[in-house]
């Protein structure tokens, strides 16, 4: 891929072996650029959402008696015994216009008509959400399970108050769960573009479905590649930038 | 428990290792049994098995059963999702594997300028006379010496009238305000920039990228309107409600207009483009002589008849055009009035111009979702 990425394109079909830097040149006009833009800005909205939803969830499930324990984490399992692509067409079955949603809205007396809601960002948002929520589940879970909670109780017997107790010994230790937690979902929805495929009606251009685009559609394979490996120095570069900014060496479960 | 299921992923191991074996041993046996009934004349001692290799649903399976019963050919279907992907499987054959291949236009002219096509031999292929000839001597194969149409796509625009204040005869109408939030199109991009263009006046195939600009700048206009741009199944979408007009694919227009006849079909004024697919037989086809005798058994009028009704696309064959069923006649059919002088099909264009149209594309698409 890396050696495709200097290639010429050939006419109209395969490749030349012409060495030439303009694959990456081309990615510095601004319509491409912006993909890359738009791609980080989705992964990051739906990385913060995920860390809101996710970390308490997965803080009080630890606190959960052992036999709900495992009943919650089967509930947490059985989305994944069918395909993902399934569960995101039933996504398109609550928001599309009359559907579940604009039902129940309606039914509640809420709403007037439906309310064009599939084939919008919120939508594509959503269901990123819903794609990635179990891995942070999972990972902050995981640390916070093995947490000695006497160190809670001691804090608490010398006089902290709940929230400091949280702030200052909870967070701590269950840190690298959150931070690893946030690795395994950022980095996945940098490049899962077949949820803002499907959800957002192709209006959300990210890299994965420009990359698409050029092999499928425009026969450009060398730029395809050139997009692909920017897209994961990319990536990597933001793995080190986050580790060096929250001095992680060791992540819960990864690296 | 794990023992099990290191014997059920051994035991799958093996049986595409098998698969594997079959396979190869078929193609490597085949030449033989080839070259051995080319010596029978007329198609006649077409015998053996065809190795078809198209998209899914492209033909009804009483058609595929009938035509073994008659001639004691087997058929053995294999499919590809994308134009693109035949290709290069073919290219890695070599232009073997597979008797005969049904793709789009374009594409057939990349794999002729390959050399991996095989001339026809029209002596073998008794109802060629029944090709509409509207559909022939177009640009991928001037002189019809390596294909046959089977189905073309002639792009219209449907919209539901009861959804649609405005009256739409052209792409112009589809840039009306009135239609704010209500359109739905495929993510061909060629035909889409190419509403653009034809406004413009232009040509499908220009290679001006000024021109391509222009009607970039002209199609980021259209982007307010746009609710959704998806190629599988954008029929449900008018058919719920979700958009109320669109420009799509002849056979999602079809499957719309049979679910809910109210639906409208308009020819543009602009200018009408089109395009075919065609069937080909590939260089070092296994078994040449049964894939001359599966193109002419489609050519049949009645065989025509049940194929198109079943994939929804415009009826090549003129034979067939008077048996199709009233319920389809309107719209696999050229209407009476019908006129071939505006219509143009969407060619390979340079480099230079495709970037400029996957520029423009990604521009509007980024806009649509603004």
């Amino acid at each position: 891929m890396f050696v495709l990425s200097f290639q010429t394109r050939a006419e109209v079909w395969g490749v030349v072996n012409q060495f030439t830097l303009d694959n990456y040149k081309n990615i510095f006009q601004p319509v491409y650029l912006n993909t890359f833009v738009e791609s980080f800005k989705l992964a990051l909205t739906s990385t913060l959402l995920i860390c809101a939803i996710g970390y308490p969830f997965g803080y009080f499930m630890a606190k959960l008696p052992a036999q709900w324990k495992k009943r919650v984490m089967l509930l947490l399992m059985i989305p994944f015994w069918t395909s993902s692509l399934i569960r995101l067409y039933g996504w398109i079955i609550i928001f599309r216009a009359n559907g579940t949603l604009d039902k129940l809205l309606m039914g509640l007396g809420l709403t007037d008509g439906p309310l064009k809601l599939l084939y919008t960002y919120p939508a594509v948002v959503v269901g990123m959400v819903y794609a990635l929520l179990q891995f942070m589940i999972l990972a902050v879970y995981s640390s916070a399970e093995k947490m000695d909670w006497s160190l809670v109780e001691a804090a608490r017997d010398l006089g902290a108050t709940p929230l400091k107790a949280f702030l200052t010994v909870t967070l701590k230790l269950t840190l690298p769960g959150l931070l690893s937690g946030v690795i395994l979902t950022f980095i996945p929805s940098m490049g899962l573009f077949f949820i803002a495929d499907i959800l957002g009606g192709n209006k959300v251009v990210l890299v994965g479905s420009l990359i698409q685009d050029q092999l499928m559609k425009a026969h450009n394979w060398p730029f395809a590649a050139a997009l692909s490996v920017v897209l994961m120095i990319l990536t990597s570069l933001m793995i080190s930038l986050y580790k060096r900014v929250t001095h992680t060496t060791e992540l819960e479960g990864i690296l | 428990m794990k023992k099990f299921f290191a014997l059920a992923l051994s035991l799958a191991l093996a049986l595409t290792a098998f698969a594997g074996c079959s396979s190869t041993s078929a193609s490597a046996s085949t030449p033989s049994a080839a070259s051995g009934s080319t010596a029978g004349s007329a198609g006649t001692a077409a015998s053996g098995e065809l190795n078809l290799y198209t998209w899914e649903g492209m033909f009804p399976q009483e058609v595929l059963d009938a035509f073994t019963a008659e001639t004691g050919i087997k058929v053995n279907y294999s499919s590809f999702d994308t134009d693109e992907t035949m290709l290069a499987k073919l290219e890695t054959a070599k232009g073997g594997d597979y008797d005969v291949v049904i793709a789009d236009d374009y594409i057939i002219e990349t794999a002729i300028a390959e050399g991996l096509v095989m001339e026809l031999d029209k002596s073998k292929i008794a109802n060629i006379g029944n090709v509409n000839p509207v559909y022939q001597g177009q640009f991928f194969d001037p002189e019809d010496a390596y294909t046959v149409p089977y189905g073309a796509g002639v792009q219209t625009i449907v919209y539901n009238p009861d959804l649609v204040d405005i009256e739409i005869n052209g792409y112009e109408d589809l840039w009306d305000a009135a239609l704010e939030s209500s359109l739905g199109i495929t993510s061909n991009f060629r035909v889409m920039n190419g509403m653009a263009l034809k406004i413009a006046g232009e040509s499908y195939n220009t290679e001006d990228v000024a021109a391509i600009e222009a009607a970039g700048a002209k199609l980021l206009e259209l982007a307010p309107n746009i609710r959704l741009i998806k190629d599988d199944n954008l029929q449900d979408d008018l058919i719920s409600g979700e958009i109320s007009a669109g420009v799509m694919y002849t056979s999602q227009v079809t499957m719309a207009c049979l679910a809910n006849p109210d639906l409208k079909v308009v020819y543009p004024s602009e200018g009408i483009g089109f395009g075919i697919m065609a069937q080909f037989v590939p260089v070092n086809a296994p078994n040449p002589d049964a894939a001359h005798a599966f193109i002419d058994y489609i050519l049949r009028p009645e065989v025509s008849k049940q194929c198109f009704e079943y994939i929804g696309y415009y009826c090549t064959n003129q034979a067939a055009d008077a048996l199709i069923e009233d319920a389809y006649q309107s719209f696999l059919t050229l209407p009476e009035d019908f006129s071939a002088d505006n219509m143009e099909m969407i060619q390979n264009i340079s480099a230079e111009a495709m970037e400029a149209h996957t520029k423009v594309w990604t521009e509007f698409r980024t806009a649509c979702g603004q």
